[in-house]
């Protein structure tokens, strides 16, 4: 059996219950989403390391403001890797599978790892709260900085093992004949393409304190000057990490097979060039990070979402290697319960319009004002959520009465 | 088919039970929690009684801190472990409930949102609103729950669904409304436990003791109700999972359910006797050994429901060894086993040597080795002291003196009620006999 007969045959005998350009969208939508939260929660627990270093008084509340940041993050951060990591066991699912079962050990590794470096945060935040200069301490912030970069390892191995089948084989099957069954396969380290995911982290993170910077600098009770060195710090921040992130991107287009011609890529080269209008408009902005924070964050964001696509392009020419094309999954299209997610989506956007507003004008008032939010926001966010269960509780009875099963 | 990984002694499906055991508590807390915690903050702000915030400001932080640490990650973990044991398994599941788990999805992200919000937010904006915030969080947990109950369901059995392939006809099934209800129930007893033991630890000793009887209250009233609905859910099992269990087919399944009754009765009598008469008993303590004994329970009653389902993963669509049993033809989907029979089962496998003489002993060791891997490993420890369902010792309670008759065995392995047959050809069954007969000689 070759490869390409594996990964075809490997194909879920159910099909897709969708069009798979839609789980492809979704896939690059979700991860970019993903990827952004993973940097902000790296690069905040670098920074906040480094900001107690410095013992002054900004840093250090700039770092308690980044402990909060980092533990809310990777609960965001997880929640939404969640997506991405359902979409690709969809439409990738023998690349997937084969790949995380040969390292099944590191596989489950991750997530003791993740859980340690996630007590870790915690363990800086809550003991830092009402630290001073002398007493801040940074050990839990570095063991949970070193442990996210360990994730960072074992996932970047994860995905590159993927991209490898034409090795799978040979990893787990010894020329005597015998076959290993430990899950042990390591594989795949490529550090130009682990450095352009992990520098970006200091990128997003400096956008985020020119956002921050921005936020609260009508905040009554916010030190002008605290406010603008976090602006400043994350303008400059920004730019030096945009700089090495393209350089890193570089290098890993140096290791990409150059059969690929991936150079020439359109999505390549939309990536590559927003990467640098990107890092323009930052070093144009060191000196009003403030008034060009939202442009920054929304050209950062875009840049992000661009890279995806070309890594997801990359992805579909090294599986196009193997004989293996997303596009002729066979479809068993299920109209009802896309029509369930789709319509649940936007339900979902306008929900969380109701603690978007609520957070915004909260992190808005002084410390004790109690802000007063139109009732009307919080009341209609709560019942779409009753009707929506109205309605799917509904058809759940009709189709179960229609079937015969509810009693 | 995919790699096989083993976990020597106890088999890679024990990994998933135990992370699927340790995600329940979290979990079901998660989506309880909340009913609760609104509760009280009504109850505060109706009564003008800002005393009782110092509970609801520790419930939060504790649900943050555990549900959204070890119940995101467990969840997560559970995914990761399906797919490390039995890929098949979980994409047969992705593949047909793929948007399910998209919505679900949306209200992960609605509580994530809700939940932060409501914790940093308390005092900060006004009540009604803040209540609000809670009720969005705790309706957005319940729903998660309302979406991958009918996944769990569809696993014990799939309805209407081998019919019609149709998303709904296989969520909404004989065990959905049932499980539901009890899953609803227990949610509001392990959000009484929780309760309980967040209210022993405040200043205020009237406040205290006020609601570690409210959760009390809350946790036998969840109790009481959860009991009718078992009752439902048991009454409304599938024939075939009834027969494992009532006709004692498979006697641990008794014995789990037993266990599981056992610990029932042990959290509702901490309930109505530490909660409800003596408060002052409530403690760390108190409450660490309850949570160990819902543990206990808890695992108890996966397993039941892990077993009842035997011999599928999912019901009477996949086999525990990932084989599919059956045709589904509204998803152009066919059985496996009569394909493996004839082409052979080695001939499907990837991960193999290329060239397997079945003349030389040790290919033909080398193949049975591989086949029984795949075909048993799954649910079997293969080592002579393994612990889950040890394959030597099973064998060994048969007293084969040859291959030959172990052969015999696989031939009539499918008129075992919880067993799948034997998947493929005369040479497989050669290889897979010869491997098994040495491993009872080890």
């Amino acid at each position: 059996m070759d490869i390409a007969t594996y990964v075809n045959s490997m194909r879920d005998p159910a099909g897709l219950p969708f069009y798979p350009i839609i789980f492809q969208f979704l896939l690059v939508l979700t991860f970019a989403m993903h990827i952004t939260m993973v940097n902000l929660v790296v690069g905040s627990t670098f920074v906040a390391i480094w900001e107690v270093w410095k013992k002054n008084e900004h840093g250090l509340r700039l770092a308690k403001a980044l402990g909060r940041v980092l533990t809310v993050g990777m609960s965001i951060a997880i929640v939404l890797g969640v997506a991405p990591l359902l979409f690709v066991q969809v439409i990738y699912d023998p690349f997937w599978y084969t790949a995380t079962t040969l390292s099944a050990f590191w596989a489950l590794m991750f997530l003791v790892v993740i859980t340690l470096a996630f007590y870790a945060g915690y363990g800086f935040y809550l003991g830092n709260r009402n630290a001073d200069i002398d007493s801040a301490k940074t050990v839990w912030a570095l063991v949970a900085g070193g442990l996210l970069l360990v994730t960072a390892l074992l996932i970047h191995m994860l995905s590159m093992e993927q991209l490898m089948p034409q090795h799978w084989k040979d990893w787990i099957v010894s020329a005597n004949g015998s076959v290993s069954y430990a899950g042990g396969e390591f594989h795949g380290i490529a550090f130009g393409r682990l450095l352009h995911f992990l520098l970006p982290s200091f990128a997003v993170t400096g956008v985020f304190l020119m956002l921050y910077s921005a936020y609260f600098k009508d905040r009554e009770d916010y030190d002008k000057a605290y406010v603008n060195y976090v602006g400043q710090k994350g303008a400059w921040m920004a730019l030096w990490a945009s700089v090495l992130a393209i350089g890193a991107g570089f290098w890993w287009l140096g290791l990409i097979p150059s059969d690929f011609h991936f150079v020439r890529n359109p999505l390549f080269l939309l990536g590559a060039a927003m990467g640098v209008a990107t890092t323009a408009f930052i070093g144009s902005s060191i000196f009003k990070p403030q008034e060009r924070a939202i442009p920054a964050a929304l050209l950062m964001f875009g840049t992000i979402f661009v890279m995806c696509c070309a890594r997801e392009a990359l992805r579909m020419k090294h599986m196009s290697q193997a004989g293996y094309s997303i596009y002729n999954y066979p479809v068993n299209a299920d109209w009802p319960s896309t029509i369930l997610f789709f319509a649940t989506f936007i339900m979902g956007l306008f929900v969380l319009y109701f603690p978007a507003v609520a957070a915004f004008q909260a992190g808005r008032a002084k410390a004790g004002q109690v802000v007063t939010l139109d009732p009307c926001i919080g009341r209609k966010a709560v019942s779409a959520m009753i009707g929506w269960f109205v309605i799917v509780a509904g058809l759940g009875i009709i189709v179960s009465i229609k079937n015969g099963v509810l009693f | 088919m995919y790699p096989f990984w083993e976990v020597p002694f106890f088999t890679s499906g024990l990994v998933i039970a135990l992370i699927a055991t340790f995600h329940i508590l979290p979990c079901h807390l998660a989506t309880g929690a909340f009913w609760f915690t609104v509760y009280v903050e009504r109850k505060a702000y109706k009564q003008n009684r800002p005393e009782l915030l110092e509970f609801v400001k520790k419930y939060s932080l504790l649900i943050l801190i555990f549900c959204f640490v070890i119940g995101s990650l467990s969840g997560v973990g559970i995914w990761y472990a399906a797919t490390v044991a039995s890929p098949r398994g979980i994409s047969g599941l992705i593949h047909n409930y793929v948007w399910g788990w998209a919505t679900e999805w949306v209200f992960f992200v609605i509580e994530i949102a809700s939940i932060y919000v409501y914790y940093y937010t308390l005092g900060k904006i006004d009540q009604k609103s803040h209540l609000m915030m809670g009720w969005l969080y705790a309706w957005a947990a319940w729903i998660s729950m309302i979406i991958i109950t009918g996944i769990l369901a569809f696993m014990l059995s799939s309805g209407k669904w081998v019919e019609t392939g149709g998303f709904f006809d296989g969520f909404f099934n004989e065990t959905y409304w049932p499980q539901l209800f009890t899953r609803t129930a227990f949610m509001l007893c392990i959000a009484g436990v929780y309760a309980a033991i967040v209210a022993s630890t405040l200043q205020n000793p009237q406040v205290r003791r006020e609601l570690i009887r409210s959760a009390g209250i809350w946790g036998v009233a969840g109790m009481v109700a959860g009991v009718v609905f078992a009752a439902w859910y048991l009454h409304k099992l599938p024939v075939h999972a009834k027969e494992l269990w009532l006709d004692e087919t498979l006697p641990y399944l008794g014995h789990l359910i037993k266990i599981s009754a056992f610990s029932y009765g042990v959290v509702l009598l901490w309930f109505v006797v530490c909660c409800l008469m003596w408060p002052r008993m409530v403690g760390r303590l108190s409450g660490i050994i309850v949570l160990l004994v819902l543990f206990i329970g808890i695992g108890a009653g996966e397993g039941f429901r892990e077993g009842i389902r035997r011999p599928y993963i999912i019901d009477q669509y996949l086999y525990g060894n990932q084989i599919v049993a059956r045709d589904i033809p509204a998803k152009h989907i066919k059985a496996e086993v009569p394909v493996f029979n004839e082409q052979g089962f080695l001939k499907h496998l990837f991960f193999r040597p290329d060239k397997i003489d079945p003349s030389n002993w040790r290919d033909l060791m080398s193949a049975g080795n591989l086949i029984v891997h795949h075909q048993c490993g799954n649910c079997h420890a293969l080592d002579r002291f393994g612990k889950i369902r040890p394959l030597p010792d099973l064998l060994a309670n048969f007293s084969p003196e040859s291959p030959e008759d172990i052969e015999g065995l696989l031939e009539s392995l499918g008129d075992y009620p919880f067993m799948p047959p034997f998947a493929g050809n005369d040479l497989d069954k050669k290889a897979a006999s010869e491997y098994l007969f040495s491993i009872t000689r080890r």
